[in-house]
């Protein structure tokens, strides 16, 4: 008879252990006391539903142009105005923010997906580790925007050399984050009750070390994705990013910079929007880690009422 | 000590063989040839092949990198060709606006955000607090060019108080100067202060829980004099790394930023370069401010053993 004894298992098979559900329905009490963190979370919310109904938000193809009406301030047919070729900047706006979610998602996805092999990879194994992390800190020696400049130069501009750019920036950040918590979860027992039951690494990686290093990895994606929407926006501001005709909220703010003094709307607007989602993401991302930072959820209300804070991005 | 001073001094050099390494491979991502991408669509294939003879390319790539180490080591950063003079001559010729912008706004950084934590801790879930708290959060949210652009129209185009762009260097006057980056170095700083002053306060909330703070006061000394000379003094090792990563952002930073104001710093530099494909403009500044970055770091580092005590014994 094998005998495979998981955590989980064992956790099951102790009478004190809370349901699951409720421990989830506590989480979220938690999480909807902090006011700034509902907020985060409704920020959030619109942005996912503005990246997903774009075409019904706006009725107006963002790249249709209208020479005639160019620099028409706001109107009730064009609520933001029109930009300097006549376009109506609501629609560029509402598909700029969708674009700006898509580089986000998958910039998390692809930084969280390459971190997490490195950093797993390093800290369970130790051969590696010395060399996966000098490669890592090299990585993180380049300021990240300089970095993915200079990667975008080198590919050639586009909205997948962007992704990619700004992936390479935040892989070094998740892969340190994950190495720290695989050397501490290595060592603990039931790991080491996995590899004396002869289970395979990769096995014992994925199923065992790999759950125990994810809520950390979960906070520092949504800071991620901030940080790459405002790379996304840098880039196209400064003209390198993607391609001018694409409707960006860095591309909006670029066209806007040259009429600061006739059109200001086409600053003001777009401006507001990238602000919205990075404060959204930004209080979301702390009432998620104080959420799954267990010393917090146990002191109670009395350190709640102020924002928490940590060495957010700064995991060296 | 002196281990500790050696081993940390002497892990740059892997962090620089790295970043000299991922600078090469930079000018070998392009699609095709980088040579022809240089001399554009209308040349020649002489032209190509000098371009390409220029850069070292016709050689082999192993070849190609151990000229590159060595190059590096002897400060030749290449030549560029569209401007007709050596890199590192380039380079220098812009440093002066960078550096000055980039300690205005880590000045301003530093001077807005520490008092910030240390009031924002000490009157703690106060108004005070809460407010602080809230502009540092709002603060955070907002782009470093997309303030810039903001504070253009408000009080350049607006008021017209201050200079809408442009630099006036530094031997024309320390007040034209700093009237000249004022508005730059806000941009970059002001955002960085929102991060400082977060980590300031959460690290002196951290120390004034410590018994010795209680034995402070317990023994009668003054708030002011537990917050500035006993807390203030042990939390500001958090608030160090965070001003070191503060710099590269901010050193980051001004590259955009430049662009915004128009001053001809390292951040023109490079975008002009990026949009004439001159690569080894591109791989010089990148190199320049990743070792400048990785040098901040170090004296961050060793700033900590003077400031604590405590590190040498570790």
């Amino acid at each position: 008879m094998t005998v495979n004894v998981h955590a989980e298992q064992l956790r099951e098979r102790l009478p004190i252990t809370v349901p699951a559900s409720s421990e989830r329905l506590r989480a979220l009490r938690f999480f909807l006391r902090r006011r700034t963190a509902v907020v985060g979370a409704l920020l959030v919310i619109a942005y996912l539903l503005i990246a997903l109904f774009a075409p019904v938000l706006s009725r107006r193809d963002p790249q249709v142009l209208d020479v005639q009406a160019r620099l028409s301030a706001p109107s009730a047919q064009h609520w933001f105005g029109r930009d300097d070729v006549g376009r109506d900047v609501w629609s560029r706006v509402i598909y700029g923010t969708r674009l700006s979610f898509v580089v986000g998602t998958s910039v998390v996805f692809l930084s969280v997906l390459g971190g997490l092999a490195a950093g797993l990879a390093g800290g369970y194994y130790r051969r590696l580790d010395d060399v996966l992390m000098r490669v890592m800190d090299g990585l993180m020696a380049f300021p990240g925007i300089v970095l993915a400049i200079a990667l975008v130069a080198a590919l050639g501009p586009s909205v997948v050399n962007v992704i990619t750019a700004l992936a390479v920036v935040y892989i070094p950040r998740v892969a340190r984050l994950v190495r720290g918590s695989v050397l501490v979860v290595r060592e603990t027992p039931y790991v080491e009750a996995a590899r004396a039951l002869g289970i395979p690494d990769l096995r014992v990686v994925v199923r065992h070390v790999l759950p125990n290093c994810l809520s950390p990895v979960l906070v520092q994606g949504t800071f991620i994705f901030a940080a790459a929407v405002l790379g996304e926006a840098a880039l196209s501001f400064l003209g390198l990013g993607v391609p001018p005709q694409v409707p960006s909220l860095g591309n909006v703010l670029a066209e806007g910079r040259l009429y600061l003094h006739q059109a200001p709307w086409l600053t003001l607007f777009p401006g507001a929007a990238i602000m919205a989602v990075i404060l959204g993401l930004n209080l979301f991302g702390d009432g998620l880690r104080d959420l799954l930072d267990p010393k917090l959820r146990s002191e109670g209300v009395e350190k709640l009422s102020g924002p928490a804070s940590g060495p957010r991005g700064a995991s060296r | 000590m002196k281990v500790y001073l050696l081993r940390r001094v002497l892990a740059v050099i892997p962090v620089m063989i790295v970043v000299a390494t991922v600078t090469f491979v930079l000018l070998h991502l392009a699609p095709g040839d980088p040579a022809s991408v240089m001399a554009g669509p209308d040349a020649t294939e002489h032209d190509v092949a000098k371009i390409r003879r220029l850069l070292g390319l016709d050689e082999l790539l192993p070849v190609q990198l151990v000229r590159w180490y060595s190059r590096l080591l002897v400060g030749d950063l290449g030549t560029s060709i569209f401007l007709r003079q050596p890199v590192l001559e380039a380079i220098v010729d812009r440093l002066e606006p960078t550096l000055l912008l980039a300690l205005w706004g880590l000045l301003i950084a530093v001077l807005i955000g520490i008092p910030t934590g240390v009031v924002s801790a000490r009157y703690r879930n106060t108004v005070v607090d809460q407010s602080c708290m809230g502009l540092a959060l709002v603060g955070l949210s907002i782009p470093n060019f997309l303030l810039g652009l903001l504070m253009i129209l408000f009080f350049g185009v607006w008021l017209g108080w201050l200079p809408v762009a442009g630099y006036v260097p530094l031997e024309r006057g320390l007040w034209a100067n700093l009237r000249s980056l004022i508005m730059p170095a806000v941009s970059l700083g002001l955002v960085q202060s929102a991060l400082i002053a977060r980590i300031t306060r959460s690290s002196m909330l951290d120390v004034l829980r410590e018994q010795y703070i209680l034995a402070g006061r317990a023994k009668g000394l003054s708030e002011p004099n537990v917050i500035y000379k006993h807390a203030l003094r042990n939390a500001i090792i958090p608030t160090l790394t965070v001003i070191g990563i503060s710099f590269a952002v901010i050193l980051g930073g001004a590259v955009v930023v430049e662009n915004v104001f128009n001053i001809p710093g390292l951040g023109r530099l490079i975008y002009s370069a990026v949009l004439r494909r001159d690569y080894p403009v591109i791989q010089g500044v990148v190199l320049l401010v990743a070792v400048k970055y990785t040098l901040v770091n170090l004296v961050v580092d060793l700033a900590y053993i003077a400031i604590d005590p405590r590190i040498r014994y570790r």
